[in-house]
């Protein structure tokens, strides 16, 4: 009785990995056809600064230069421009502080790979700290240790601490 | 352990003394001061087609042979009104001379409004509409009042972020009619 | 007079945090109970000192004493009640009074708190820290950011009154003082850590004793920045609520931090785990508060909401320099006492996952404060201007949002210690296939987009998790004391208010999450030009433009648009987006009109207003599920209030004691 229902709950969890990955693989399937060109105008244009308001994009203010701008990206796109292209446009216009998404190069790198490295291996120094924290000893709690917890919770008013989350069983 | 919390402690210690640096070093600093050096200085004159209030059309070709001064502007702001005396000072004193001449451009503004400040408050040099926004765009504006100077052969010689007055005006004017 | 009253009470409240630290400093080197208790009475005289400071302002700013430079910058004659009384955090110099105001509330209510245990080294050490804080924010009010200082050249007939900005919306009156509700309270916790680094108590005292105030501060930072998203909404027009503007992003980095602590602080409670760590975090957050103080208040950066430059940035840093040094020394020098007893035993354990939580909130915030100082960053080094704006966070910090979803779904109903794989499977099957369906049903019928996807399955996967679970434990509850559903729920909710609420704030977090997505991925925009009486439909709503006004006030001057909205044969009413001119400033200042519904907002901009032809240009945007952003706001402050309801224990119910219940942790 119990075999059937894990296998049955084995079942139901490869069913619907199964249908997740496909999901996946049909959004990440290329489109027929490319973006238009609006859409291609719409995503570009919020890459650059709007260059006479405060830390929106030419796709979200409505001055007259943000619209300039979109007239401009679009009509450069419809030209047969390529988005790099449109950008070394605007970069040589403005230069790089135009573009609210740092390039990858030089120190535009710092800013994208820093925070990746940084993950990377904190998570990988927890998973040491972890396998090793398994492999030593368990340590007690001192006398010390063990008076200031009592006092701790006996501070907290009632026993919200202790009624907190029951252990499993 | 002990060595361990102490390693990371100084490490951090020192990546905070680091940004502690550099924010220490911005302090009291503007920091729109050097996004608004424009980029097109030592460059060919940006394209512009554009019609004066007259009518008359003006472009980057036809000011060819002339030193121009290029004043984007409108009828709003206020830095504008602070730099239209000097502005007005400065024509008086050039407009017969035939190797200089200078341009309005209005960003963004009504005609409407741009006629009555014109009427109103004695600018006889020309001014030019900019639909669109386009003549703004290829000078790389980022905002008004904002001044460049184009030399007879079509460099961009020299720009101004904000108010002029007439003395750096004449000194813009100079270094572009140096570089002829 | 009331200039002078002003500096005065700025000055006794400096003083007193002065002698007030002397003497706690020697009441417990000489174990002198007189001296200590004269250092409480000095909380007492900063408390009342400011909030005389704060009275005296507000009485000048109510009274137009424009012979005070604050009250004449930032208020005029017909700037109505409601913007007067604002005004005091309508500029630098007077928010900075606010955050003067409020830390002595909490100073004084802490110091109360603890009335009983006054004479202990942790609790005196921490009315020493907070002291310390509290005097360098009297200096700042005393020197650089006075707001009492006199007009030159005597008072002007009229003032010039606050920022347009700041005086369009009713919600002015509460986002600031939220914001600083939360920043202002995280000085608790910073005081207790730091007091326990020095006293060497390291255990976990410090942590019960904060527990509560850092949640009622975390509660308040969160509103805040809800409110302020609902305030950029409703006030700035270009239909967006966030724009990793630094000045957002500078709310938002303590309040990573601090939710990183509240969750690893768990992990410290049940297993005396990750000291080192909640003490970091807790320093952390308060340095970062102070951190973004300076980023907003000095001018570093271009902001839309930075005030304007002063002095007071040089102050900021060298105090921010103290705060981290200091906390980093202690932590160096206390560290040996430091070490974890605890350990992790297994990956599927409710503290395994903390670490992930905790790793992926400091990863968060490292990405916000990297983006956020970058500019400065690569110009100090390189000398090249650099921005770093929304398309950076936004592919920085989606994946890592989305990773702290998934946790979000799984670790609720992970046990501490270590789960069966098998129980968990079976656990979390219903909630998953839920997620997965909705999730695959996204990417078929609705955007080939993941991240939205992901939002929306693993949104529907945390919260019929948390259903299902608190469900399963009505259940066991009803069954076990042998009671109605009803009671039985009630019960369960009473007898761990914290975990529960807890769980509604989670519940309120899926609802912001999926509602950015959602709003992000589904909008509409465009852009229409509309005689009178004509109409143009876009997205299925019909836009109408029934003619303009103008009306005058002292105030300002306002033109709007009547534009009625139309769905099928359903009429939505009339719209009046309008475009603000004030007589203190150049540029006009247009105000949305939101037509907010449960399912769609439809967000109208007066573009131009009616040219000589008569014709305005109206931006229309139709965004969904926008409301659903302050409505997880909402369960989020209604969610750390449950949290902060004290358990009611079972042992008080009569008949014979409860059986044992199964209850999920």
């Amino acid at each position: 009785m119990a075999d059937t229902s894990t296998a049955r709950n084995r079942i139901a969890w490869i069913v619907l990995a199964v249908l997740v990955l496909g999901a996946v693989a049909f959004s990440l399937w290329p489109r027929p056809g490319a973006d238009s060109v609006a859409g291609r105008t719409r995503s570009l244009a919020r890459e650059f600064r709007c260059v006479d308001c405060e830390g929106l994009s030419v796709a979200d203010s409505q001055t007259a230069s943000a619209r300039a701008a979109r007239v401009e990206i679009r009509r450069r796109l419809e030209a047969g421009e390529s988005e790099a292209e449109v950008r070394a446009y605007f970069v040589d216009l403005y230069g790089e502080s135009v573009l609210l998404k740092p390039e990858g190069t030089g120190i535009g790198l710092v800013v994208w790979a820093l925070p990746v490295v940084a993950v990377i291996l904190a998570g990988a120094g927890i998973v040491v700290a972890v396998r090793r924290g398994r492999r030593t000893p368990r340590l007690r709690a001192t006398d010390e240790d063990e008076a200031l917890v009592a006092r701790a919770l006996g501070a907290e008013h009632g026993t919200d601490d202790r009624a907190d989350d029951g252990d499993e069983r | 352990m002990r060595v361990r919390v102490r390693a990371v402690a100084v490490g951090v210690a020192v990546v905070l003394v680091g940004l502690a640096v550099v924010l220490a070093l911005n302090v009291g600093r503007d920091p729109r001061a050097d996004a608004n050096r424009s980029q097109l200085l030592g460059q060919p004159s940006p394209t512009y087609d554009l019609e004066t209030l007259d009518g008359a059309p003006v472009s980057d070709e036809s000011q060819i042979g002339r030193t121009v001064v290029v004043n984007f502007w409108n009828s709003w702001c206020i830095p504008c009104e602070q730099e239209h005396d000097a502005l007005v000072a400065w024509w008086a004193a050039n407009r017969d001379d035939d190797a200089v001449t200078m341009l309005g451009i209005v960003r963004e503004d009504t005609r409407r409004a741009v006629e009555r400040y014109v009427r109103d408050e004695d600018v006889t040099w020309p001014v030019a509409m900019d639909p669109g926004g386009r003549a703004a765009l290829a000078f790389g504006t980022r905002g008004q009042p904002e001044t460049y100077v184009i030399s007879p052969s079509g460099v961009v010689v020299a720009s101004q972020y904000g108010p002029v007055t007439v003395a750096n005006l004449d000194d813009m004017v100079a270094a572009a009619e140096r570089v002829g | 007079m009331e200039s002078a009253i002003g500096v005065l009470a700025i000055a006794i409240g400096a003083g007193a945090s002065i002698v007030g630290i002397a003497s706690l400093l020697l009441g417990l080197r000489r174990s002198d109970d007189r001296l200590l208790a004269t250092g409480r009475r000095c909380v007492l005289a900063v408390l009342l000192a400011s909030i005389l400071a704060v009275g005296v302002m507000e009485w000048a700013l109510i009274t137009h004493d424009f012979s005070i430079r604050y009250v004449a910058e930032n208020n005029a004659r017909s700037t109505p009640l409601l913007f007067t009384v604002t005004g005091l955090w309508a500029a630098l110099e007077g928010s900075i009074l606010l955050w003067v105001l409020i830390l002595a509330v909490y100073i004084a209510l802490t110091v109360r708190h603890f009335r009983d245990r006054a004479s202990e080294p942790l609790v005196v050490w921490a009315t020493i820290v907070m002291l310390g804080v509290s005097l360098f924010f009297f200096l700042l009010v005393l020197g650089p950011a006075n707001p009492f200082e006199l007009t030159p050249g005597g008072a002007p007939v009229d003032g010039r009154g606050p920022n347009p900005l700041l005086q369009n919306h009713p919600l002015m009156a509460f986002h600031p003082p939220m914001l600083y509700l939360g920043y202002v309270g995280f000085t608790v916790p910073f005081a207790f850590a730091m007091a326990s680094l020095i006293t060497g108590s390291v255990g976990e005292g410090w942590l019960a004793d904060t527990r509560r105030t850092t949640l009622v501060a975390w509660g308040f930072l969160s509103l805040g920045i809800v409110l302020g998203a609902w305030w950029s909404y409703e006030v700035l027009g270009w239909g967006g609520y966030w724009a990793w503007d630094p000045v957002e992003n500078a709310s938002l980095l303590p309040w990573l931090t601090a939710t990183a602590f509240i969750h690893s602080v768990m992990v410290q409670e049940r297993r005396a785990m990750l000291r080192v760590w909640n003490l970091s975090l807790v320093i952390a957050t308060f340095c970062l508060t102070i951190l973004g103080t300076f980023l907003t208040r000095s001018g570093v950066v271009n902001s839309v909401h930075a005030f304007s430059q002063s002095s007071i940035g040089g102050w900021l840093l060298a105090f921010l320099a103290l705060s981290a040094g200091s906390g980093l020394a202690l932590i160096a020098w206390r560290g040996d006492r430091l070490r974890a007893p605890g350990r992790i035993d297994s990956a599927l354990s409710r503290e395994a996952f903390f670490l992930g939580n905790n790793l992926l909130f400091v990863a968060f915030a490292f990405v916000v404060l990297l983006g956020t100082v970058f500019p400065l960053i690569a110009e100090a080094v390189q000398g090249t201007q650099l921005s770093v704006g929304e398309p950076y966070f936004d592919r920085m910090t989606v994946p890592l949002g989305l990773a702290l979803l998934f946790l979000m779904a799984v670790a609720p109903v992970l046990p501490w210690r270590a789960a069966s794989g098998e129980v968990l499977r079976r656990r979390l099957l219903v909630p998953a296939w839920i997620g997965g369906a909705l999730f695959v049903a996204t990417l078929v019928f609705l955007a080939r987009s993941l991240p939205t996807a992901l939002a929306f399955g693993l949104g529907a996967f945390t919260i019929s998790a948390i259903v299902q679970e608190t469900w399963r434990t009505v259940r066991a509850r009803s069954r076990a004391d042998a009671v109605g559903r009803g009671r039985a729920a009630w019960r369960t909710l009473a007898s761990n208010p914290r975990r529960y609420g807890g769980l509604t704030v989670h519940i309120g977090v899926v609802c912001i999450a999926v509602a950015i997505a959602a709003s992000n991925t589904f909008a509409t925009k465009a852009e229409i030009r509309l005689r009178r009486d004509a109409s143009v439909t876009v997205d299925g709503y019909r836009f109408t433009y029934e003619g303009s006004r103008t009306t005058r006030s002292a105030q300002k001057t306002t033109v709007s648009a009547d534009v009625r909205i139309e769905r099928g044969d359903r009429d939505l009413g009339t719209y009046a987006p309008s475009v603000s001119t004030f007589p203190n400033s150049n540029q006009a200042i247009g105000t949305p009109s939101v037509r907010t519904g449960l399912t769609t907002d439809v967000y109208l901009t007066l573009v131009s207003s009616p040219n000589a032809r008569g014709r305005i240009t109206l931006g229309v945007s139709v965004f969904p599920l926008v409301v659903w952003i302050w409505i997880g706001g909402a369960l989020i402050g209604l969610g750390t209030a449950v949290a902060l309801v004290p358990a009611r224990t079972r042992r008080v119910l009569p008949e014979s004691t409860p059986a044992p219940v199964e209850e999920p942790v």
